[in-house]
């Protein structure tokens, strides 16, 4: 099934049963280990559904939105969220909002990813119990 | 256009949340009838449990054999050493039983084959009443029978150990907590319900299922156990406990035990902390919270600058550090992304960059994830946690990766041109429209 989707006067042709599968997928995995899924919806857009990188900053964040929502009301539900663990890392959370455009300017987003590739693995291995 | 996609979703939401709440897709018939029986059963066990206790009491004269127990200190500045001591029937073993008052919850999926029937039972068992703090301390010659159990690592049980170090006279707290028990279904776990509840298990069963609780609660052997008593011939004994950091503060209460009939009453001793130092009640873990907010603060500029939100990182990184429980890091670690996330759509939307039809649509599917995501957590143990999250890192570096290859960098710059004129176009229309 295509769904035909209208953006600034172009209109792309979209394989919506795969869209949704594939975010279904992620928002499970999303809303289970608690991150977002940005990184995963991104590429699930622009490479599986063929969509332009211009359409799917937005329009991803809105299905992530959804997710999250629905997982932060799911997780209070099972007594999963602490009030205070909140307050501490919510404060901390916004300021790394403004303060990371400051950063963006100066550093090359290349070497920020090939850090974060070494740091990831790393990160990885240690939780596979490899060290 | 939008208006109409957001409002259905938002109506669907609402509906579906609303009928779940109502309990339409919980097995409610059997869940009421279960709670007759529940109280039944408590009264039960209340009646039975207190003969016993009176029965204790008297035993101990009888025998003309009793314990003493005196402590040093009443009160700790987070965590300290507490030196016991006192005196036993000469040539018994003296085990104390120390636990906290806060209490805590605990859960486990019990999803191994069962050996008698050879079937997977998937009950899903939670308590809401164990101990934050819990430690039974052995005789030093039960060393070895401890070393023997730490050795099997990660796949000791409690049950062994106290049955090898004798402990298992002095495990009485835990073994009275109330804990549920669900009949998971997989159909229960596609609409996201816990399951149906089952009648209350007998006190056999409930000391037998509190051990495995104690172990997905406290995880390593060297919190639950420590051979640290020293008892001379004579019968005096004396120890000294220590209190780490970060546990609970409030009440602690201490029992010295010989057997099932010599014990003392509970000795109490406070845990204070202080500022920065706070108390978390749902994770029942104490931390200083400097450390969790520059980590947070840290790990979050960089997922920012890298372009993934900082979840992935921050998560395993908090259940590695302190002991908190994975479904608390990722219960709590959510919400912490839905403003910025709804400032960045209402950013969006300014411009007119979000197809609402695409997001809506896709954003449904995404909805029926978040809705069982959840639930599956609390289903997992830490390992797992960690284990999947790990193969998940490992395909985010993948991806990160690919997005310095030359070929995506070329791509990318087209697209980011494109992306920047379409973000002034936009900007300027809007700007028109307010003139």
């Amino acid at each position: 099934m295509y769904m035909t989707v209208e953006f600034w006067g172009q209109e792309f042709k979209v394989n919506i049963i795969l869209g949704c599968i594939g975010g279904f997928l992620i928002a499970v995995a999303s809303s289970m280990f608690g991150f977002g899924g940005g990184p995963f919806m991104v590429p699930l857009m622009t490479v599986g559904l063929g969509l332009p990188m211009y359409v799917v900053v937005g329009s991803s964040l809105l299905a992530i939105f959804f997710n999250t929502l629905m997982g932060t009301m799911r997780h209070y539900q099972f007594g999963n969220f602490d009030l205070l663990f909140f307050l501490i890392m919510f404060p901390a959370a916004i300021l790394a909002g403004f303060i990371a455009p400051q950063i963006a300017k100066r550093v090359s987003p290349l070497i920020v990813k090939r850090v974060a590739v070494v740091g990831l693995l790393l990160l990885a291995l240690n939780l596979l119990g490899v060290y | 256009m939008k208006r109409t996609w957001l409002s259905l979703i938002i109506a669907l939401t609402a509906t579906i949340f609303m009928m779940y709440q109502n309990g339409a897709f919980a097995q409610k018939p059997t869940e009421t009838k279960a709670e007759p029986v529940k109280s039944e059963a408590k009264q039960d066990a209340k009646k039975d449990a207190k003969p016993e206790e009176k029965k204790a009491e008297e035993a101990k004269p009888a025998e003309a054999q009793s314990i003493t127990i005196e402590i040093d200190k009443t009160s700790l500045n987070n965590g300290g050493s507490i030196n016991v001591k006192g005196m036993a029937p000469a040539g018994k073993p003296v085990y104390l039983e120390v636990w906290a008052e806060p209490k805590v919850r605990a859960s486990r999926f019990d999803a191994e084959i069962d050996k008698e029937t050879g079937k997977r039972p998937y009950i899903f068992y939670i308590t809401e009443e164990m101990p934050a703090y819990y430690k039974i301390f052995t005789p030093k010659d039960k060393k070895e029978a401890y070393e023997q159990n730490k050795k099997e690592g990660a796949k000791w049980s409690v049950s062994k150990a106290l049955k090898d170090t004798g402990a298992d006279v002095a495990y009485s707290v835990p073994a009275k907590i109330k804990i549920d028990r669900y009949q998971a279904t997989l159909m229960g776990s596609v609409i996201g319900s816990r399951g149906e509840l089952l009648t209350q298990m007998d006190e056999k069963e409930n000391r037998r299922r509190s051990m495995q609780l104690t172990k997905a609660r406290f995880r390593n052997i060297d919190k639950v156990l420590s051979p640290d008593v020293e008892v001379n011939p004579d019968g005096s004994y004396k120890a000294t406990i220590k209190i780490r950091e970060g546990l609970a503060p409030g009440k602690y209460f201490i029992v010295a035990v010989s057997d099932k009939n010599v014990k003392t009453k509970p000795i109490t001793f406070e845990n204070n902390i202080s500022f920065p130092t706070m108390y978390l009640s749902n994770a029942g873990t104490s931390l200083n919270v400097m450390w969790p907010f520059l980590l947070v603060l840290g790990i979050a500029t960089f997922g920012v600058l890298m372009g993934a939100g900082g979840g992935f990182i921050i998560n395993p990184l908090l259940v590695s550090i302190w002991p908190l429980p994975h479904t608390v890091v990722a219960g709590t670690v959510m919400p912490t992304v839905l403003f910025s996330q709804g400032s960045g759509i209402l950013n969006y939307s300014r411009i007119k960059f979000i197809n609402w039809k695409l997001g809506c649509t896709i954003g449904a599917a995404m909805l029926l994830g978040g809705f069982i995501g959840p639930k599956l957590t609390e289903m997992i143990t830490l390992e797992q946690f960690k284990f999947v999250f790990g193969w998940i890192l490992i395909i985010l570096a993948a991806l990160m990766f690919w997005q310095t290859t030359p070929g995506y960098i070329e791509k990318n710059k087209r697209e980011q041109a494109i992306l920047k004129e379409f973000q002034k176009r936009a900007k300027e229309s809007v700007a028109k429209k307010e003139n």
